[in-house]
């Protein structure tokens, strides 16, 4: 225990006549200005305890979050071109079939060579064309399935129903048609389907890139 | 301020601050107030900057390097996140230490305040743990073996050890699980823990409120000077019986200067302690915990801030490469505070085994024992004065000890290669990753296995330096342990090299065939017989070497020269052709240089030099790296597989990733 003892009150009062003595023969006038600086004196303090207080807190927390919101400053996706299939391996009634699209992909620091980023529907048409449609569903981004009984797309997640031209059908909740994907025409010509393979935000009316 | 009075009234959060900020401190701010407050922010920084690196770590054998490599190198600002976390835990072992002097010196400990003492006693073992398991988790070389030290000594522990040992480490081996109950540890239940006793440390700590430091006379000054004399005292013994001039012929003095200057000031304080008028001095005035000592508070936290950025930006934050089991590493340490336990383990009375229960668990057991049992001893004065020495004694011990085993290191041949090698191989990693777009799904490691540059000169001097040198050493740059007896390899195949075996004086010399049976050979004869003019040298080696071309940075020479060498070395002129296949045409005596010195022919003459495409029956010594067909028609097997000797090739040929950015620069 401090040897000194508790009684902080007398020492005060000890203490304050010691200054009001040094000031002089004015007491009135000292205590004043001694009160005026002490107000002064404890704001400065407040407020370089404030001011160290925030740059401290602040360098850890503001590496912190620069590392969290690095994905915001990352860039966007790059379409991606991929053959996927022969227009002969196509049913020639229009059935659509399902494709994966493999691709190299880096996951933050991993480099897969060969990893599945996504599926497309393909479907040939009558005059000899091919439509491609990301699987992912525009509302929530369930995938998307073909229904053989009623020929047309559906999302298992929210019912939405497509036609097998990817419009939306009936009352469907989600927001647009299945995301139709570029088709390279000149390929076609030659009996290869390549497909420029990208994804779209969800839930809005218009077909954005990610 | 509805809005506040309401949740006030819920809350009384209100009178909570209060009480928090308007605490009286008797006899005033003071500077050396602040420790504990410098560990509390320590400790604050240490939760933010985990938390956030805890969002983008992965503990896993494959991905935990791989991750911090991320954070590190690619993420925004992850260097300086991660930089922080790392200095600060550097940082906060010294603020420990120096809260633990200045709670002794004051008596803090004294009734009513030992459980306070205590829990914090128990929160620096904590702390020291929270750095233990924190220091495995980037699963890089350093962190790996170290963390096997320590978990080995723990073996040592009486009666529990290999259990012991078995459940920290999740196996009996290292791997996946070593580092999810680490992570589990240093991110959870350790901080966990450390929350709670914090609280009650704190709440203690305001319960009996702030003990009055002493040194308000000069006589308690006298202790933290004695302090500093201890501690620079030890350092100036061990700076001149250690030589640490060597390099720098001021520091020891620098050191002792400091030291005279520290025990002047002891010696004045003590010479006036006797006119201490303290006593009738009138106390110094009580002032407010807010702001007067938050603001001290604040500026001493500032300052370790600073002092962690200067480390950041100054010394960076080390990535040894990935943890690689197979491999020992030279300069496997732990933490710089527990060098003085490493160092004090490899003293004589601490070796055997009884020796090391003693040294790691016995002696430090005793200590922490005694730092335990401080409040008790210190009730009187001189037990107070016990403690006081004690812990100095304690210190100075420490600094010894730690300073000895830095010491030991600079000296320490290996040790420094192992520190060189790491660094080589951590920058060759980065080079990797960038060349292959990312890190295989395999992890890091990976990527160094398969890499001629890392592992070549490694296989060089496992299997054939016993007789080939490279450049005169054994590939990796240590010196050879055996004679050479056989042609130095260094840029075997190109140009020079070439044009080297060429000339009759070169070939006879040690460099080449000096030491073997071909020194005397049928190509020695040919070479005297033909007396090759510099030219034809010259002509005969672009040819040759255009062979082994595409190599990188070698370049093919000029194609005029090499259609001369090749129509040189024909029928017409020297005639090679009697005893050497050349592009396929040409006698059998000699190795065939068809694809001479190309990847295909090296691999296939290291696989078997006596197959009768090479040496044949003259083959001299050489044994077949690869399994092979011997005389007898049966299979000899080799020391190597293709992958391997594909390495050696690939490093001797200078191929590898890389390479040809770095022979274009
Ligand atoms: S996600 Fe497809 S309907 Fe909701």
């Amino acid at each position: 225990m401090s040897e000194q003892g508790d009684q902080p009150a007398a020492d005060d009062a000890g203490d304050d006549q010691a200054t009001a003595a040094d000031a002089g023969a004015d007491k009135a006038t000292a205590a004043d200005a001694g009160v005026g600086d002490e107000q002064r004196r404890e704001f400065m303090a407040k407020a370089a305890s404030f001011a160290f207080g925030g740059i401290i807190v602040a360098i850890p927390a503001g590496a912190g979050l620069a590392t969290l919101l690095s994905p915001l400053s990352a860039p966007g996706q790059k379409g991606l071109k991929r053959r996927l299939a022969s227009v002969s391996d196509l049913p020639e009634d229009g059935t659509p079939v399902r494709y994966d699209v493999v691709s190299e992909r880096k996951d933050a620091w991993t480099r897969y060579p060969k990893k599945a980023v996504g599926s497309v529907w393909l479907r040939r048409l009558p005059d000899g064309g091919v439509l491609a449609f990301n699987t992912s569903c525009p509302h929530l981004g369930c995938a998307v399935g073909y229904e053989k009984g009623i020929d047309k797309f559906s999302c298992p997640c929210h019912m939405s129903v497509f036609g097998l031209d990817g419009e939306r059908l009936g009352e469907s909740v989600s927001p647009r048609g299945m995301d139709s994907l570029e088709v390279d025409q000149e390929k076609l010509q030659d009996g290869e389907v390549w497909v420029t393979f990208m994804n779209f935000r969800t839930k809005i009316g218009d077909k954005v890139p990610v | 301020m509805s809005l506040f009075k309401w949740i006030d009234d819920r809350t009384g959060i209100a009178g909570l601050t209060k009480e928090a900020l308007f605490e009286r401190v008797p006899g005033g701010a003071r500077w050396r107030y602040v420790w504990g407050s410098t560990l509390t922010f320590a400790i604050m920084v240490q939760f933010i900057t985990g938390v956030f690196l805890w969002m983008a770590y992965s503990p896993s054998a494959t991905s935990a390097w791989e991750s911090v490599y991320y954070i590190q190198y690619e993420m925004s600002f992850g260097w300086l996140l991660r930089g922080i976390h790392h200095w600060t835990a550097q940082i906060m072992v010294i603020l420990l230490v120096l809260h633990l002097v200045q709670v002794v010196i004051d008596c803090a400990y004294r009734a009513p305040r030992e459980f306070n003492f205590w829990f914090g006693v128990l929160l620096l073992f904590l702390t020291l743990g929270i750095s233990l398991t924190g220091y495995l988790l980037p699963w890089d070389q350093k962190g790996f073996w170290a963390t096997r030290v320590a978990t080995e000594l723990m073996e040592a522990t009486p009666a529990i050890g290999p259990e012991l040992q078995r459940v920290v480490v999740g196996g009996s081996d290292y791997g996946h699980h070593t580092l999810t109950r680490f992570f589990a540890l240093h991110a959870g239940v350790l901080p966990g823990a450390l929350v709670l006793l914090i609280v009650v440390h704190i709440y203690l700590f305001r319960r009996h409120g702030i003990t009055e430091a002493k040194p308000a006379t000069r006589a308690g000054a006298l202790y933290y000077w004695c302090g500093g004399a201890v501690i620079s005292g030890t350092l100036t013994v061990v700076a001149f019986v250690f030589g640490w001039g060597e390099e720098k012929p001021w520091a020891p003095w620098v050191i002792a200067l400091v030291f005279a200057a520290v025990v002047g000031r002891v010696a004045f304080l003590f010479r006036n302690g006797s006119d201490d008028d303290s006593a009738r001095r009138p106390r110094r005035k009580d002032g407010m915990f807010w702001p007067d000592q938050i603001l001290r508070d604040a500026i001493a936290c500032f300052a370790v801030m600073a002092a962690v950025l200067f480390f950041v930006f100054w010394k960076g934050t080390e990535l040894t490469p990935p943890a690689n089991p197979a491999e020992s590493y030279d300069a496997a340490r732990p933490d710089w505070y527990f060098m003085s336990l490493f160092y004090m383990l490899k003293l004589p009375p601490f070796q055997g085994a009884v020796g090391l229960v003693l040294g790691a668990i016995i002696v430090p057991g005793i200590l922490a024992t005694l730092v335990f049992l401080m409040p008790l001893i210190g009730k009187h004065k001189v037990g107070h004065w016990i403690n006081v020495v004690g812990l100095y004694l304690l210190i100075g011990g420490f600094v010894v000890l730690t300073a000895l085993a830095f010491n030991y290191d600079a000296r320490d041949e290996k040790y420094r290669q192992g520190v060189a090698a790491a660094h080589e191989e951590a920058a060759r990693v980065k080079e990797l990753i960038v060349e292959n777009g990312g890190i295989p799904p395999e992890g890091a490691l990976s990527l160094l296995y398969s890499d001629p540059k890392t592992q070549g000169p490694k296989l060089f001097a496992a299997n054939c330096a016993s007789c080939h040198p490279y450049g005169g050493h054994d590939g990796t740059g240590k010196a050879l342990s055996d004679e050479p007896s056989a042609p130095d390899l260094e840029g075997v195949g190109g140009f020079d090299w070439i044009a080297g075996l060429l000339t009759l004086e070169h070939y006879q010399s040690e460099r080449y065939f000096g030491n073997t049976a071909f020194k005397d050979g049928d190509m020695a004869e040919a070479l005297e017989e033909l007396e090759l003019t510099e030219d034809d040298v010259r002509a005969a080696a672009a040819a040759l070497a255009s062979e082994g071309a595409p190599r990188v940075g070698a370049g093919t020479g000029d194609q005029a020269q090499i259609d001369t060498g090749f129509a040189l070395m024909g029928e017409d002129e020297l005639a090679c052709t009697d005893c050497h296949k050349i592009k396929g045409e040409g006698g059998k005596k000699g190795p065939d240089l068809t694809g001479y010195m190309s990847r295909q022919w090296m691999i296939d003459f290291i696989g078997n030099p006596a197959h009768t495409r090479f040496y044949g029956d003259d083959n001299d010594r050489m044994p077949n790296f690869l399994d092979a067909e011997g005389p007898d028609g049966e299979v000899e097997a080799g020391k190597l597989d293709l992958e391997r000797v594909g390495l050696i090739v690939d490093w001797l040929r200078g191929e590898w990733p890389g390479a040809g950015r770095a022979a274009a620069e």
